[in-house]
């Protein structure tokens, strides 16, 4: 009885404290450490570059904008020891991640449950449409980007695919969303193995006495990629690579060198953010250098908190305002251009570019329409 | 007769399989990483005791000197590679005078927490020091090979004989050198050999430091090969332990050729189908540590150990 008193005296001791806070807070979520930190850091970058950009205009409405950084280190548990964490003891109005669709995946009941919003400029696993009323992002998801790939591969006249997964949310989201659009028995090699797998010499033995006309290199990180990619060509394999987006990084291309040339993968465009030199891009570059991993993850970035910012000026801090405000968006004109939230949550008007591996530079073939 | 109504079809290509070249290669490459590891590991618990759960973080220690000795200093690549050993020795020989020297002979098991706190230590320090993004020692180009129907780089060909010429020293300075012998007398009985004045306590720390440069030689390896990640240490830790497990405590000829054993386990796992099916390879850990599991329940002491303490 006692404990649970002075517990309930520390929390409204603490939710008084936050009450009379100056500031809005917003929380971030991302893989800071860890294979998958590239996207992390370049999306924290951004929002950062944001977040400095409204402060030092005055802020929202008078107010200071104040950014959480927590490390979701592209897993579940640690996501969501984050989101408790920004949502019960920093008490901020809206978060922005996770990046890995794990660390969403984690983070979204517990963003739900206190009716705060959610927006993830990466995850893009098919299960984060469903993932809750106040769960958004604006990269578009894996369910249409299987889709894209699947095609792709139907187009080329492969008809027997052999596919290398990583086992995270992600990767299960592109390797099942590839498998529904592809003719039923496509799929002739379909292996999955555990995050941070070293060793693929045996598997790419057994695809060396298989037949089978294209494999995607569907990993989550550099560090896995490249192995796969590196492993198959030593022993021999000569089929197309294909990827997705975790293909789309200059890290790959370094390490893999020789091994990834031709790969063709699908990602959203480079070009995202582009344009101009008071462009998005021109100001990440002057700021903080070439991405780590892709410019396109951090133009998304920056676009989820000027949305955040853009609602909270118009309706307030409150979560319910600001979720009705986000589905009711009607194009939100970002650096990554005009978009809005379907009834999922899911961002409409970002589409893909078809892109491939050319004498070791990132080339893009083609846009493939949003849909 | 029972021969001929054996020999299927599904079990010819298993033999097929299982005699496959490449297979063989692929646990060969994989363990000698492994071999290298566990080598040091069984040597510093025969004779210290003692268990050292910082080795995965020091042998990236040592695959991250030779990188950056490589890519940033632009050393030569062998000054490199004998740097990245050195600066693995010298993380060793840091780590046993703070965190194994003071505690080990109050209890053996101190250092199990001691180390673990080193290993969480060394994980920040080395992800601090070289973020998160892999890096391979670059050899400049590979070249691949092929032995009858199997392949293999020239690089890892080097780096699966040296592994066997470290390993054959190792055994020849413990049996064929008087040093050898003192190590082998202190294993036997401590007490004993200290009273013969056999300076212990310089014995322990050369032996740490060895298995600190074997571990060095393994991240090495490592990044030749494949690339390090700030965070892979623990994982390699405990397949080295694995490894001295199953081939007995204090066998180091043991453990050496179960992490070969493991390697090759591995491999079969998932390279060759098991009465017509392939095990996922995400169960490709699992198989081989459950097999070494039922091989202990056959064998406790393991599979090259014996109640004599020997190294």
């Amino acid at each position: 009885m006692k404990r649970s008193l002075i517990l309930t005296t520390l929390t409204i001791a603490l939710a008084a404290c936050s009450a009379g806070e100056s500031t809005i807070r917003i929380g971030y979520i991302g893989p800071l450490t860890g294979d998958a930190a590239s996207y992390g850091v370049d999306t924290l970058n951004a929002v950062r570059i944001h977040v400095d950009e409204l402060n030092a205009a005055g802020g929202i409405s008078g107010k200071q904008i104040e950014l959480i950084a927590e490390d979701g280190r592209c897993n579940g548990a640690d996501a969501a020891s984050a989101a408790q964490k920004l949502v019960n003891v920093d008490n901020v109005v809206a978060i922005i991640g996770g990046q890995c669709s794990s660390e969403t995946l984690a983070a979204a009941p517990i963003a739900e449950a206190a009716k705060i919003p959610l927006i993830s400029p990466v995850s893009s696993s098919p299960d984060v449409s469903q993932a809750g009323d106040f769960i958004f992002r604006t990269y578009p998801s894996d369910a249409y980007k299987g889709k894209v790939l699947a095609n792709i591969l139907t187009q080329k006249g492969f008809m027997k695919v052999a596919i290398l997964s990583e086992n995270t949310d992600f990767c299960q989201g592109i390797r099942t969303t590839v498998a529904a659009n592809l003719p039923a028995g496509s799929i002739v090699f379909d292996e999955i193995v555990d995050p941070g797998t070293k060793d693929y010499r045996t598997l790419a033995t057994r695809l060396k006495d298989l037949e089978f006309d294209a494999l995607i290199i569907n990993g989550q990180s550099d560090a896995t990629n490249t192995e796969m990619a590196k492993q198959a060509r030593e022993l021999g394999i000569v089929q197309p690579f294909f990827g997705t987006d975790t293909a789309d990084s200059a890290t790959l291309q370094a390490q893999a060198g020789e091994a990834v040339e031709g790969m063709t993968f699908i990602s959203t465009s480079s070009k995202l953010g582009e344009g101009g030199s008071d462009s998005f891009a021109s100001k990440f570059l002057a700021k903080f250098g070439e991405p780590k991993s892709n410019l396109s993850f951090a133009t998304l970035a920056y676009d989820a908190l000027g949305i955040l910012a853009d609602i909270i000026g118009k309706n307030g801090t409150d979560g319910m305002k600001i979720k009705d405000a986000l589905y009711a968006l009607d194009g939100y004109q970002g650096a990554a251009g005009t978009f809005s939230f379907d009834t999922n949550g899911d961002v409409v008007g970002i589409g893909y570019a078809v892109k491939q591996f050319q004498d070791g530079k990132i080339v893009e073939l083609e846009l493939v329409a949003a849909e | 007769m029972r021969f001929a109504r054996l020999y299927t079809p599904a079990f010819s290509s298993f033999l097929y399989y299982t005699l496959s070249v490449q297979l063989l290669v692929n646990a060969l490459i994989a363990g000698s990483f492994a071999a290298l590891m566990a080598a040091g590991l069984s040597l510093v618990y025969g004779v210290l005791g003692v268990f050292n759960m910082a080795l995965g973080q020091i042998a990236l220690a040592g695959g991250y000197g030779a990188w950056w000795l490589l890519m940033k200093a632009g050393l030569p690549f062998p000054f490199a590679v004998v740097g990245g050993a050195v600066i693995a020795a010298a993380v060793t020989w840091l780590s046993f005078e703070l965190f194994v020297g003071p505690f080990y002979k109050r209890h053996r098991f101190l250092p199990l927490v001691t180390t673990i706190a080193l290993s969480i230590i060394l994980d920040g320090v080395l992800l601090y020091l070289f973020k998160e993004d892999p890096k391979s020692i670059s050899t400049g180009g590979t070249l691949v090979v092929s032995l009858g129907n199997a392949v293999m780089s020239v690089e890892q060909g080097v780096l699966v004989l040296m592994t066997v010429v470290f390993l054959s020293a190792l055994a020849w300075i413990l049996v064929g050198t008087p040093f050898g012998r003192r190590i082998r007398a202190t294993v036997q009985h401590p007490s004993a050999a200290e009273s013969l004045g056999i300076n212990t306590p310089l014995l322990h720390r050369l032996v740490f430091i060895m298995s600190g440069v074997l571990a060095g030689c393994a991240g090495i390896y490592l990044g030749i090969d494949q690339n390090l990640t700030p965070i892979l240490g623990f994982s390699i830790t405990i397949k080295a332990y694995a490894a001295i497990i199953a081939g007995g405590k204090n066998s180091l000829k043991g453990a050496v050729m179960c992490a070969y054993l493991i390697a090759l386990l591995e491999q079969l796992a998932i390279g060759v189908p098991w009465f017509g099916f392939y095990i996922p390879a995400g169960f490709q850990s699992t198989v081989a540590l459950l097999i070494i599991i039922v091989m202990l329940l056959i064998r406790p002491q393991g599979l090259f150990g014996s109640h004599q303490r020997s190294v």
